[in-house]
């Protein structure tokens, strides 16, 4: 239990140091950017990572978290915790929504399964709903202040994402160490194995698949509490490559690898796109190393390096 | 079925069971399958199979390569639906329950390839069969968020880990283990699930001797509990464990009874060794 607590303690110095290292670096703004896409890419780590379900339409879910936080905020209340929650049930509802239709797949058909209904949702946005969401040129959402909660200043915004990351990181921690966790990375390896355990596998991926949107929703709408606006871009499917890039550069089925990759994947982008025009090209550059020169992701190396335990120091 | 050896009545006066008990025991059939078949795209794999399993009884299934004895368990464990007749466990008709409902209700099996999982370690490996079958699994919310190596899993963990001599390697990585702990443990863990029916399928493959002398005792000491269905191909020790023998020969069921008096008739000979096999056979 203390050993546990001690462990815990040390996630959270190493997280919280690593993103106020990054501050200096990027400033505020973009760091409270690397914040919220390590969210988004641990929530996609759970589906790829751990249960081997890569989806091409994960914008999906986090453009839905981003249109709810608005809508909400302009048409119920502007709140910006009650709107969070709302973004939060339509992340959880679009999971069990759809959930059983893609879970059912595996492999390709489950990538463009998801990237199916992300051009559906991508068009709804754009074209269909645009009367409501703003179309091509999105639209603002204004929160009110909220005790000392004032979500217009750069450190409340950092501070309050900063927390969330915390939380979803020891949640999922705790999830995946849970006898659930050993049953989806279980999942990955052996589907058909694990029926013959007696367990009702559709079920645990479709539980799997809700959290996964969950988080990325989540996300979505962190999203929008800092940038104070929502466009399509949110929603855009050809965007999923991103996550799936900053997954293989950190690690996949890695919680530190994650956020190595979130946020790797957002300083090599922020920081080339400066100096570069075509910066997307080094980008494939940088996973063609990774795919022969790191197969488990720069995470997946260091720990193989210095042969550091999965039920050790850090997961 | 071309050619009934023994009936399961003589099998029981074979081993000594009065009749009144073998007619009480017909009616404890554990399993029972009626014109079993499955037909994929034209090819019979299992043509009209009539088998049944007393309870605590064990049967061995031998046949040449093809014959549908692998995906007879296959059918008996759900993973295809026949494509007809029906499959009844303690008279209940599961023709149509998915893999992981017989599983719950105690068929288990094990695979002709070994089937556990690398990626874990070997106590993550049981500590999943466990929780399924265990008097003490995690409550609902305790299975999300529960610390998977609490003390009590754990120690069950390792008590059944034991008794296979693996205890020692628990923490290890299951890609490190030799094929033949990987062996052990794919039965450790059909073990460790409270099994009614237990189908082993091929669990000597790929083993060594020492190994082989190994599972075979681990398959003796623990068969009391429960029924158990075997598929091996070394009929030296098959019928050292089974109490009857079937033979399975494109997709029929050809033959059934005492193992050595299976082994003598004539259209097993053919079937198993071809016509001239020259081998003097007594029963």
């Amino acid at each position: 239990m203390i050993a546990q607590l001690r462990k815990n303690i040390l996630d959270l110095i190493i997280i919280t140091a690593g993103f106020f290292a990054v501050l200096p670096i990027f400033g505020i703004n973009r760091a409270t950017d690397f914040i919220i896409f390590c969210i988004f890419v641990l929530g996609f780590n759970l589906l790829y990572g751990y249960m081997g379900r890569l989806s091409f339409g994960h914008m999906l879910y986090l453009g839905i978290g981003a249109y709810t936080i608005t809508l909400f905020a302009e048409h119920v209340s502007k709140n910006p915790f009650l709107a969070l929650i709302a973004s939060i049930l339509a992340g959880a509802l679009i999971g069990v929504i759809i959930g059983p239709i893609v879970v059912r797949t595996t492999g390709a058909c489950f990538a463009l399964i998801n990237l199916a209904f992300n051009q559906v949702g991508y068009f709804l946005a754009l074209v269909a709903l645009s009367r409501w969401t703003g179309g091509e040129d999105g639209m603002s959402a204004y929160f009110n202040k909220i005790a000392l909660f004032d979500f217009g200043k750069k450190p409340v915004i950092f501070g309050f994402c900063l927390f969330s990351l915390l939380f979803t990181f020891f949640i999922l921690k705790r999830l995946l160490s849970s006898p659930y966790g050993i049953l989806i990375k279980s999942i990955k390896e052996n589907e058909i194995r694990v029926k013959f355990l007696g367990y009702n596998t559709f079920k645990y991926k479709w539980i799997a698949f809700i959290i996964s949107t969950t988080i990325s929703s989540f996300a979505g709408a962190l999203s929008i509490l800092n940038y104070g606006y929502v466009t399509p871009s949110f929603i855009d499917p050809t965007r999923a490559v991103e996550v799936i890039f900053a997954t293989l550069i950190g690690g996949a089925g890695s919680l530190y690898g994650a956020l190595i990759g979130g946020v790797l994947y957002m300083a090599i982008s922020n920081y080339l796109a400066s100096y570069l025009s075509r910066w997307e090209m080094f980008l494939g550059f940088a996973l063609l190393i990774i795919v022969f020169r790191f197969r488990k992701g720069v995470w997946g190396y260091v720990k193989d390096k210095f042969a550091i335990k999965a039920h050790g120091m850090v997961r | 079925m071309h050619i009934q050896v023994k009936t399961i009545y003589h099998h029981c006066l074979h081993l000594g069971i009065n009749k009144i008990r073998c007619i009480a025991m017909k009616e404890n059939h554990i399993l029972e399958t009626k014109g079993v078949t499955i037909n994929f795209n034209g090819l019979v794999a299992v043509d009209n199979v009539d088998f049944k399993l007393l309870e605590g009884e064990s049967v061995g299934i031998i046949g040449p390569n093809g014959a549908g004895k692998t995906t007879f368990f296959n059918l008996i464990t759900g993973f295809f639906p026949p494509t007809k007749g029906k499959i009844f466990f303690y008279g209940k008709d599961i023709t149509n329950n998915p893999p992981h409902k017989r599983a719950r209700m105690g068929i288990i099996r094990t695979f002709q390839l070994v089937s556990v999982f690398d990626s874990l370690s070997v106590l993550d490996n049981l500590l999943l069969s466990i929780i399924n079958s265990s008097n003490i699994p995690p409550s609902k919310d305790n299975f999300y968020f529960a610390e998977a190596h609490k003390e009590d899993l754990k120690n069950l963990c390792l008590s059944s880990l034991s008794t296979l001599g693996l205890e020692q390697k628990a923490y290890l990585m299951t890609s490190e283990l030799s094929y033949g702990d990987k062996r052990k443990l794919e039965i450790a863990v059909a073990l460790s699930m409270n099994p009614k029916m237990l189908l082993l399928d091929e669990p000597f493959a790929g083993l060594s001797d020492q190994e082989i002398i190994e599972v075979s005792k681990i398959i003796k000491e623990f068969k009391k509990g429960f029924s158990m269905v075997i598929i091996e191909h070394k009929i030296s020790r098959i019928v050292e464990l089974v109490e009857r023998l079937c033979v399975m020969h494109e997709g029929r069921l050809i033959a059934e009874g005492i193992p050595n008096q299976v082994l003598c008739d004539p259209l097993v000979r053919e079937v198993y060794w071809g016509k001239e096999d020259g081998l003097v056979c007594s029963v």
